[in-house]
């Protein structure tokens, strides 16, 4: 029995740069920024000044049933009682998604189909219902409070409402969570356990899940929403926060094909690896993700100059950019290859656990699309960058073979391989 | 009794989003302290939360109505009800008294008895 191959079939986006393929693919073409002034407590004037706003969405009233969303969506207002916010985007992204892959409720619920997910949790809600707790000495504890707000509460909620019967996981590998979980849903497609697997993340935006980054002196203190997110610049000052949610279809090639889905591109394979280093920054040296970009290369069976596009996990931050361009020094420019690279995140801002997989999704629109995103905001390359492919506007040209990155706190380091489906 | 002025506020921070006839409802027993408000209120909101809404609304059905078996209200269904219940009405449901509750008849009668104690009872010195 051949080997399965494992191809992407459904998108679905809640981001600050669109709520749809459509705007998404626009956004990224365009080069159009979702970056915008954002107040993170009303009337105080803190330091950090913007954010990767969700539009169309308000989830600001503690109450889940308070929470308004844009038409079109046909869950009931109840399916989010266990929710936090990012719950509701996520929801809405799966929606977009299992529209997009023609995926009836019983193969969503057929024991072949599986879900992973990733986000850290809701701290604002925690808060909310820890206060009532310690305010009420212990008498009021809200039913849903541990499955509204832990890690897990994706995966918990999502399951739940779609019936999914085959397999279930959450990742906890911060800001590399959805890219890991990409990648164990490929083995687990290859290994012909699941036929196909929903990856989703999800993240809140406000005050509670972004701003304690500021702690770590992480985030941008540029107030300009044009300029705030600026990877491989050398004025970069850290990164800009953002929420959202997004699900993407990983499916075993043929099962795909018989359903008449579209098939936007195919996952050749991934690699990982730990940095040993610190429990925050990134190895200097970047020896962690040349290690995984290379496992992922190797996997994959693409050599480095095989590569049309990076699509770098650059978040802004000082020592993480540089850390990434000399990772891929280490494997590309050593290896004589000159891929084009940007990193995204200069349009959306740097969405945590959701970020792999939505910047993986956006890979996926750049190769069915045929279009390679600019890197945006970049004026004064950092001299680190001096001989990495960095073009400041979009290309036209269509990549065949793109590398997604993905690091996280704990020197965690994801690397996927894309490729345009070719049968 | 809570005043009309906390109604509205409690209101505000915890029916938003929920079918409208329960505000209406809430804020009408908060004027009036009308039994039958607080029994709209009180299956409004378990009606809400139910996974398998009945094909009637719940004060159409037979106060007999069990429940568990036959709406299919599972624990943390009730907790939700109860949480929501207590939040309005400033009374607290001990555990020990849900396995009294059975029907919605029993729903309503220890609502009622409950609001109604809260209401006799003496205002700490």
């Amino acid at each position: 029995m051949p080997v399965p191959r494992a191809v992407v079939s459904g998108l679905g986006f809640v981001t600050s740069i669109g709520n749809d393929r459509a705007s998404v693919t626009a956004s990224l073409r365009e080069l159009r920024s979702g970056i915008e002034r954002y107040e993170f407590l009303p009337g105080v004037d803190l330091p950090v000044k913007v954010v990767g706003t969700i539009k169309g969405f308000d989830t600001s009233a503690l109450q889940w049933a308070g929470w308004r969303w844009p038409e079109g969506y046909s869950f009931k207002r109840e399916a989010l009682r266990g929710m936090a916010p990012h719950g509701l985007y996520a929801l809405c992204a799966v929606e977009q998604a299992i529209a997009d892959a023609r995926l009836t409720t019983a193969e969503v619920t057929a024991e072949e189909t599986g879900l992973f997910c990733a986000s850290a949790g809701s701290p604002r809600l925690t808060r909310h219902y820890l206060n009532q707790l310690h305010d009420s000495r212990g008498e009021r504890v809200a039913p849903m409070g541990i499955v509204s707000t832990i890690a897990g509460t994706l995966n918990f909620n999502l399951a739940a409402h779609l019936g999914i019967r085959g397999a279930v996981a959450g990742f906890v590998s911060a800001c590399a969570s959805t890219t890991q979980a990409l990648g164990y849903a490929f083995d687990e497609i290859k290994l012909a356990r699941l036929r196909r697997v929903l990856i989703v993340g999800g993240e809140d935006l406000n005050v509670d899940s972004i701003f304690p980054f500021h702690g770590m002196r992480a985030l941008s203190r540029n107030p300009d929403p044009a300029r705030a997110s600026r990877p491989f610049d050398r004025d970069r000052d850290g990164f800009v926060g953002t929420g959202g949610g997004v699900a993407l279809l990983l499916e075993e090639a043929e099962a795909a094909r018989a359903r008449g889905a579209p098939i936007y591109a195919e996952v050749l394979g991934w690699g990982q690896s730990a940095d040993g280093y610190n429990i925050a920054n990134s190895d200097p040296d970047g020896r962690g993700l040349a290690a995984a970009m290379r496992r992922a290369l190797a996997a994959s069976g693409v050599a480095p100059a095989e590569i049309d596009y990076v699509n770098a996990h650059a978040t802004s931050t000082p020592t993480g950019d540089a850390s990434e361009a000399r990772a891929l020094h280490s494997v590309f420019t050593k290896a004589g290859a000159r891929p084009f690279i940007s990193s995204t995140k200069a349009l959306t801002g740097h969405g945590l656990s959701l970020s792999g997989v939505m910047e993986t999704g956006f890979c996926v629109v750049s190769i069915a699309e045929g279009f390679i995103p600019g890197a945006a905001n970049l004026e004064n390359p950092d001299p680190v960058c001096a001989g990495l492919n960095l073009p400041r506007t979009t290309l036209s040209s269509a990549p065949r073979t793109v590398l997604k990155n993905s690091s996280g706190f704990g020197g965690s380091n994801v690397c996927l391989v894309l490729r345009r489906w070719e049968n | 009794m809570i005043s009309s002025t906390e109604a509205k506020k409690r209101a505000q921070e915890t029916l938003t989003g929920f079918p409208p006839h329960i505000k209406v409802a809430y804020l009408a027993f908060a004027e009036s302290g009308e039994p039958a408000c607080l029994d709209v209120v009180v299956l409004g909101v378990l009606q809400f939360y139910l996974a398998r809404k009945p094909k009637e609304s719940l004060d159409a059905l037979p106060g007999s109505t069990r429940l568990i078996e036959d709406l299919g209200c599972d624990s943390l269904t009730m907790m939700d009800t109860v949480f929501m219940v207590e939040s309005l009405f400033e009374i607290k449901i001990n555990d020990s008294e849900l396995p009294l509750i059975v029907t919605l008849d029993d729903l309503r009668d220890h609502l009622r008895r409950l609001v109604k104690e809260k209401a006799n009872a003496k205002p700490a010195a």
